[in-house]
């Protein structure tokens, strides 16, 4: 089957919207007798339906960029909403807690959704519906990610779907769990390197030198650390890489990566509500990360980075090699070339990620058409079209196409093929609706070692006792 | 000859101390109008080709946000004027009964509603939030003027108690020997000569108006989303586009120094009480 | 100068009354009727109702509301994170408040001397207030990076400090910064309080002084302060109130840290009732920080009362 082939004869092309408009009467009726959900076809077409999404944390340029092909398919606009991350988690919740109609396709970030599972409109049966599903083409999107982002059980939204096989969502709903939404943007820790450097010959040279082995971007954390001291010269204004220990979501993220790569649970909490980060591997973790910053690989101000301020100081040239969640640019002034790596393997790999999801709202009065929205904003064509404003597609297909794309590859080099790899390997975050609580315990712990005010041990230690509290107050019951 | 050389060395201590204090708006302004490539530059770049592309890109929503900055500041000069005038039209006669009658309660009744401005705004948005949701009043203008106004309103009828209770009694007794009724006394004797009071007392009611964030942006959608929701959109995990922070955070203070120039006068010269006396 | 207290305030309630008692009462009420009925509707209408969600696992999100007692407060007094929080708010109010009550006394006093641009200048030094919070931040934040801020650039090229100062790295430097900060927005909210208020001073008993020789500072001290004190009174205790509510500045400029050392308890409030959206433990919250707030306030006025007449009949 071709996916465009599909999307034109059966799909959501304006013919076919047409043909679904005039038998709109009779479909209504039909629907009525036979019981099955509403299917997109037979509702009544919108004026427009109203969109609530992240202005750049999910690439709303993307979005923008691709509304006009939606007016073109389905006749109607889209109105778009765009808020910055903290406040869109607010406006998220405030709208679905006073159960307001207004936006029909809500992006859903996946710390929120343990929250949600109430709120957002479950859109298993719509997947399922074989009149609804057409051109949706499910087993397409990375696995992982989908089981990460949309997959949830209503009445303990605390539990992952255990499953890293293909796409069924049968199977989902046979197992008691449900379809939240689509995923639309991949964020996943990846490692940027400055390319010049790593094949500067003076450079290579001195390392061959110093280490027998040719420079390369490191693949273990081992290297990791040789690397960043080698290329640290604090008198050039240069160091090994950037760090994001700042207080912050990103520290536990940076943390969570390299307890995965060392061989622990990058959850963090267990599926029986237990910590699990303060084992042997999370203080030899903890222990690499703090150790790092005290021998100064690092840039100034690095205890107290975030994700914008590292990308700052790569993008100003400050650093080699750099983890982040997005593609780099270095600014004009600094001559340079980035190339892109998974982050290093330790006995094993697990870079963080987290994906955005569209998804319904379950009081929306649009429910169909935002769902066959919400299917045409994750289509393999849209998100092809939104390479090239960066959106990090969730379809392997795209990523194919990301590949035989010279467009694409000129303008970002590696970066796709890099991201697609490092989701199939991401290690998401425990399913909580405390997890904010939960992510500052850790990321104070973090902060704490970093900067040498406390052991990596003890902080760790005093974070897992203060998170098994948490847990227990949340009402999460060890089992 | 004393005297001016006193006045210069005020003068350059004064002018010292306004740029030290200026100069976080300094760097905005200049930020503004430096290519965005050379913004974080360091050493520091001060010699370059000034632009306005910055300024064109946000006023004219060329930017990734998804509404044009002078929309959003039209929408803030009408919250902010209408919250403003809203506050001072319940404050000033408040405030005028707190300072000239005496009233079982009245103590307690300044005490109370000092003490309505003291919950967390962070707690306080929900129910706000809720209840704005169920009368529909979501992304309107009222759902702004009238909490703003009610965040204000303890400020302006404190000061202003205080600026009336100043005001010597012995002249509104005379207006009314002459038989003024007490509204006419207020409006005619009592408004002219508080006017340093109200004039400051809006100044500061304006400027909480018009950088209120947290309200405006869980009560606003769009049609009412105010200038410093749309400010903070220009910042992200990427990173922050200096330029167009920059250039809507200038077209967003300017206004306010324009505010304070034409007021200043009023606020300083008013009354005189000796004058009166 | 007694003689222009005793005008001020002397006023035979005989010889100002035209009506009985009880119609200027009524007439007061009248007065206050519509401010009053704002502030119940805004404020007290939403602190009732947090007052009820308080006592109960209020699940917005879901289905799950049911009364609870008095966990929800037994869960955040029993964190000791928040009492630290707390510890750190009061610490951070104290030292911030009272540099700007100084600074904004000598910014006042300044601007009231008459020079021909004064008019400019008071309009710059209250620029600062009218810049956004969140911008302002951020350009502090900016300004102080370690890698690329320009004070340290600049600290170091002027020889002042040898290695850049890592502003958020070092609970000293981070606590300089969030005070800074806090000092350089709000000074001029003092300021504008102080300077209207320096327009009641009477001039009279100013040049009655001055011809009994009094110096500058006996000028200040015995008449001008005098007559300030509600003014001042009012800045310290609106001040003190917003000061307490700090909250997006911090969250910007530090995050709370390094570690928890800059964590003041709004920080806390916010991930709570907007990130967890736990209304029921936010609310109890909210009225402890309410409480303590009221009884700080209490006491502050109580004080300020002893020195003005800020709630003198």
């Amino acid at each position: 089957m071709t996916f465009d082939g599909t999307f034109d004869d059966k799909g959501l092309s304006r013919r076919a919207l047409l043909r679904g408009g005039a038998a709109l009467a009779g479909g209504a009726a039909f629907t009525g007798l036979t019981g099955a959900p509403a299917m997109a076809a037979d509702a009544a077409k919108p004026d427009r339906l109203t969109m609530l999404y992240a202005t750049s944390e999910a690439d709303s340029d993307a979005i923008k960029a691709a509304l006009p092909a939606f007016k073109q398919a389905f006749g109607f606009d889209i109105a778009l909403d765009t808020m910055p991350y903290n406040a869109l988690q607010q406006k998220a919740f405030a709208e679905l807690a006073s159960e307001s109609p207004y936006y029909d396709i809500m992006i859903v970030d996946t710390p929120w959704m343990p929250a949600l599972t109430n709120k957002i409109l479950p859109i298993t049966d719509m997947i399922l519906d074989p009149r609804a599903n057409e051109g949706l083409d499910i087993t397409d999107f990375i696995p992982k990610v989908f089981y990460d982002t949309a997959v949830y059980r209503r009445d303990n939204s605390a539990l992952h779907f255990k499953d890293d096989a293909a796409i069924d969502p049968a199977k989902i709903k046979a197992e008691g769990f449900d379809i939240y939404g689509l995923p639309v943007q991949s964020n996943v820790l990846t490692m940027a390197y400055r390319k010049d450097l790593f094949e500067d010959a003076a450079l290579k040279a001195a390392y061959r030198t110093k280490f027998g082995s040719d420079l390369a971007p490191p693949a273990t954390w081992d290297e990791f650390a040789q690397v960043a001291e080698f290329m640290t010269d604090s008198a050039k204004r240069r160091w090994g890489t950037t760090l994001m220990a700042g207080t912050g979501d990103w520290a536990t993220d940076d943390f969570k990566t390299l307890l995965a790569g060392f061989g622990g649970d990058g959850h963090l909490v267990s599926d029986t509500f237990e910590p699990v980060f303060d084992s042997p591997e999370g203080v030899k973790a903890l222990t690499y990360y703090a150790k790092l910053i005290a021998k100064k690989v690092v840039p100034p101000g690095t205890t107290s980075a975030s994700w914008d301020t590292a990308a700052t100081s790569f993008g100003s040239g400050l650093t080699a090699m750099s983890m982040n969640y997005h593609s780099e640019t270095l600014n004009p002034t600094v001559k340079g070339e980035i190339a892109y790596a998974m982050v290093p393997k330790g006995v094993a790999r697990g870079p963080h990620f987290g994906t955005w999801m569209l998804s319904v709202n379950s009081y929306s009065k649009n429910k169909d058409w935002a769902f066959r929205a919400i299917k045409w904003f994750t289509s393999r064509e849209t998100q092809t079209k939104a390479l090239a404003s960066q959106l990090h597609p969730t379809r392997l297909s795209v990523y194919a196409a990301a590949a035989a794309d010279p467009g694409i590859v000129a303008k970002f080099g590696n970066f796709y093929d890099v991201l697609g790899q490092s989701l199939q390997v991401g290690v998401g975050r425990p399913r909580l609706t405390n997890y904010a609580d939960i992510d500052r315990t850790v990321w104070v712990a973090v902060n704490d070692a970093a900067r040498g005010a406390a052991t990596p041990e003890a902080a760790l230690k005093g974070a897992a006792a203060e998170v098994a509290t948490l847990l227990q107050q949340a009402g999460y019951k060890r089992s | 000859m004393r005297r001016f050389l006193a006045d210069t060395l005020f003068r350059l201590l004064l002018w010292g101390a306004a740029i030290i204090a200026l100069f976080p708006v300094i760097w905005v302004v200049l930020t503004s109008i430096k290519p965005p490539e050379l913004s974080q530059a360091l050493p520091p770049v001060w010699d370059f080709a000034p632009t306005l592309q910055s300024y064109r890109d946000v006023l004219g929503g060329n930017t990734y946000t998804s509404q044009a900055f002078g929309t959003l500041l039209m929408h803030s000069l009408i919250v902010t004027v209408a919250s403003t005038l809203l506050g001072l039209a319940l404050g000033v006669p408040a405030a005028y009964a707190l300072a000239r009658f005496r009233f079982r309660g009245k103590r307690g009744t300044a005490n109370w509603i000092l003490s309505t401005i003291m919950f967390p705004p962070a707690v306080s948005v929900v129910p706000v939030f809720i209840f704005a949701s169920k009368l529909g009043l979501t992304d309107t203008f009222p759902v702004l003027v009238v909490p703003y106004a009610a965040f204000n309103l303890p400020m302006v009828i404190w000061m202003l108690r205080s600026f009336i209770k100043q005001i010597p009694h012995e002249i509104e007794e005379a207006a009314m020997v002459d038989g003024a009724s007490q509204g006419a006394v207020l409006r005619y004797i009592v408004l002219p000569l508080l006017m340093p009071g109200i004039v400051a007392a809006s100044l500061l009611s304006a400027m909480l108006a018009w950088n209120e964030f947290l309200f405006a942006l869980t009560l606003t959608r769009s049609a009412a989303k105010t200038a410093p929701v749309g400010i903070s959109e220009f910042t992200n995990m990427y990173g922050t586009q200096w330029g167009s922070l920059t250039a809507a955070a200038t077209v967003t203070v300017a206004p306010i120094l324009l505010a304070t120039l034409v007021l200043r006068r009023r606020l300083v010269e008013g009354l005189t009480f000796g004058a009166v006396k | 100068m007694t003689v222009v207290r005793t005008g001020l305030r002397a006023r035979p309630a005989a010889a100002r009354t035209r009506s009985t008692p009880s119609r200027r009462a009524l007439k007061a009420w009248g007065f206050m009727l519509p401010a009053g009925a704002l502030l119940l509707a805004m404020t007290v209408v939403p602190t009732l109702y947090l007052a009820y969600c308080a006592f109960r696992h209020e699940d917005l999100l879901g289905p799950n509301s049911r009364w609870v007692g008095l966990e929800n407060f037994r869960h955040v007094l029993g964190d000791p994170n928040i009492w630290a929080d707390a510890l750190t708010t009061l610490q951070f109010v104290a030292l911030a408040v009272a540099v700007e009550m100084a600074l904004g006394l000598g910014l006042a006093l300044m601007l009231s001397r008459k020079l021909a641009e004064t008019d400019l200048l008071t309009a710059l030094f209250i620029l600062p207030l009218g810049v956004t919070p969140v911008v302002s931040a951020l350009v502090f934040r900016v300004l102080l990076d370690p890698a690329y801020g320009w004070v340290d650039y600049y600290l170091q090229s002027w020889g002042l400090i040898d290695q850049p100062i890592d502003w958020f790295g070092e609970p000293f430097y981070a606590w300089t910064a969030v005070i800074g900060l806090d000092v350089w927005q709000w000074t001029p909210f003092v300021a504008l309080i102080l300077l209207a208020g320096l327009q009641g001073v009477p001039s009279e008993p100013k040049e009655a002084a001055r011809l009994d020789g009094a110096n500058a500072l006996q000028l200040f001290w015995h008449i001008i302060l005098p007559f300030m004190a509600p003014f001042l009174a009012i800045a310290l205790v609106f001040r003190a109130i917003e000061a307490f509510k700090t909250f997006g500045s911090v969250f910007v400029l530090t995050g709370g840290g390094p570690g928890t050392s800059t964590s003041l308890i709004n920080l806390d409030l916010y991930r709570i009732a907007l990130q967890n959206f736990d209304i029921g433990a936010a609310a109890a919250l909210g009225i402890c920080f309410l409480v303590v707030l009221s009884l700080i306030m209490g006491r502050l006025l109580a004080v300020l009362n002893r020195n003005t007449d800020i709630l003198e009949d």
